[in-house]
């Protein structure tokens, strides 16, 4: 397992490797949610002003 | 100031005609201007002087940097030069002028973009040999540097002329030309920076420089269609 | 009949609903698939006879490098027929491709640069493809710091648009560039239709991450879109049951 880990004695390139792409893809998810959620925010406090206008 | 350009296109004449007056008027109207000329150029010299301060004044140790330096002073300075591009003629309408003319945009764009090349990157061509020598250069590189210089100039000119289009009325826009105008630069001052060295290093230098030359005509052809694009939508 | 279809593509509340619909589709498939693909990357396939272990970062590699481009020239394509046809909805979709793109576009050259770092002996190198895939991250930023620079959504979408047009001559160059070029990077050997050089039980776990990272690309942009929709239209009337849903 060890031996797995290690990867060959270049665990770093690989693992660091591994480990960066998840992230952007993790953040890329996050962004995108939070993105979304936040239109849907401003789409309901326009809407919400609107309402008090007429 | 500018209403044979506008006249003569009303009786109508070609796109040349109007694009050589184009040409004319600018390169007249910027030799009124020689102070503004003088900056990037003073720039460039600045620049190239600062780096044997920094690196080393051992001119072995310049030789071997000055292709990169050459190119990268040459670089910054053709990107200070194309705020001029455009500006004085977005300022006092010319431009819009330009656009409602019934005139080929992309040639007159064209023109204003060879006679800012005459004015900005052909004396940089010629200024660029003296700094190499100041960076102990050989005197045989000199021919090899003016030529790689003179036409990457036309090639950056062209490529930042789609930038300064781009950024037409943006306040402030200095970074954010250089972030649309380097990257695309980039292949120019590979290729450059490559004949400078072969031909500090007295070898034949025609490859990167037919590469150079390649990237101009393709900037002749396709730069002032976007150029034009974008300054309709700049002025929209 | 094939116009009705085309007519509602060019609806944003249709794309709204449609996009909401296929998001959960695309995100788990593409769950099931990256995670297969790294999975039998990481266990399944032997170890290269020449690289030994760290020729597995091609798969979080590949799949990066694949999406600059592929992104790219997705996000060129709707920003030319926004440009060209005037069809805002493909804005919208070139504006949310952007970040993805450029996201992206970085890992690629992170990963990259560490497996060159252990092949090649060095970290960087100036080789056409390395610098041309960085240009073209310098694109994607340029396209979004060209669009935060104006206010008017119209100025912004049609400026950038422009210069997501006028980098499109790069992806091909990236593309080609190790066929055109001496290079540090190898000639392609999964595209090659016929013969690929690569055993099963490693070419499988590649595709999976290849196909896996696009369609994950489809999910993100899909979720982007509705929020771009949702800001261009504003106060429109269909809004109010989307968002109160």
């Amino acid at each position: 397992m060890s031996e797995f880990l290690n990867m060959g004695g270049y665990a770093v390139y690989v693992w660091t490797s591994y480990g960066l792409t998840l992230a952007v893809i993790f953040l890329n998810i996050v962004w995108a949610r939070r993105l979304l959620a936040k239109s849907r925010e401003d789409a309901r406090r326009r809407l919400a002003m609107r309402g008090e206008q007429s | 100031m500018n209403t044979s350009v506008i006249e003569t296109s009303a009786t109508g004449t070609s796109a040349f005609e109007a694009a050589r007056l184009v040409l004319a008027r600018d390169v007249r109207l910027a030799l009124r201007k020689r102070g503004q000329l003088v900056q990037p150029l003073a720039f460039f010299a600045i620049v190239t002087t600062l780096f044997p301060l920094g690196i080393s004044p051992e001119l072995s140790r310049l030789r071997d940097v000055a292709p990169g330096v050459l190119w990268v002073a040459a670089l910054l300075s053709s990107l200070l030069a194309l705020e001029f591009l455009f500006r004085d003629d977005a300022q006092d309408g010319t431009l819009e002028q330009h656009v409602l003319s019934g005139q080929s945009l992309t040639w007159l764009l064209f023109a204003k973009t060879v006679a800012h090349w005459l004015l900005t990157g052909l004396p940089l061509a010629v200024m660029a040999p003296l700094a190499g020598l100041a960076l102990g250069v050989p005197a045989a590189a000199v021919s090899g540097i003016v030529l790689s210089v003179a036409i990457g100039s036309v090639a950056l000119s062209l490529i930042g002329s789609i930038g300064a289009a781009l950024t037409l009325g943006v306040k402030r826009s200095g970074a954010l030309l250089s972030l649309l105008t380097l990257p695309l630069s980039m292949p120019v001052l590979i290729f450059g920076a490559r004949a400078t060295e072969l031909a500090i290093k007295g070898a034949g230098f025609a490859p990167p420089l037919y590469l150079l030359g390649a990237l101009a005509v393709l900037g002749i052809t396709l730069a002032p269609l976007a150029a034009a694009a974008a300054v309709r939508i700049s002025l929209e | 009949m094939a116009w009705t279809w085309f007519h509602r593509l060019g609806s944003p509340p249709y794309i709204y609903g449609l996009a909401a619909r296929l998001t959960p589709w695309f995100a788990w498939s593409a769950a099931a698939l990256i995670g297969g693909g790294l999975f039998g990357g990481l266990f399944l396939a032997p170890p290269d006879y020449q690289q030994g272990e760290d020729f597995r970062i091609i798969y979080v590699h590949a799949p990066t490098a694949w999406m600059s481009l592929m992104v790219y020239s997705t996000m060129g394509i709707s920003a030319g027929v926004g440009l060209i046809w005037r069809i805002k909805i493909a804005h919208a979709v070139a504006a949310s491709c952007a970040p993805i793109g450029a996201s992206f576009t970085f890992a690629a050259l992170v990963t990259g640069s560490l497996w060159g770092g252990r092949m090649w002996g060095t970290y960087w190198e100036w080789d056409p493809r390395i610098v041309s895939e960085l240009i073209l991250l310098f694109l994607y930023l340029g396209y979004m710091g060209l669009r935060s620079a104006m206010d008017d959504m119209q100025r912004a979408d049609r400026a950038s648009a422009v210069l997501a047009v006028v980098g499109i001559v790069n992806v091909p160059i990236i593309h080609y560039s190790v066929l055109w070029w001496n290079s540090l990077h190898q000639a392609p050997s999964v595209m090659q239709l016929g013969k690929p050089t690569m055993p099963a039980s490693m070419l499988t776990p590649l595709l999976m991450t290849l196909l896996g990272f696009t369609v994950l690309f489809a999910a993100l942009l899909l979720v982007r879109l509705r929020a771009e929709i949702l800001n261009r239209e504003r106060t429109a009337s269909w809004i109010r049951e989307a968002v109160t849903s």
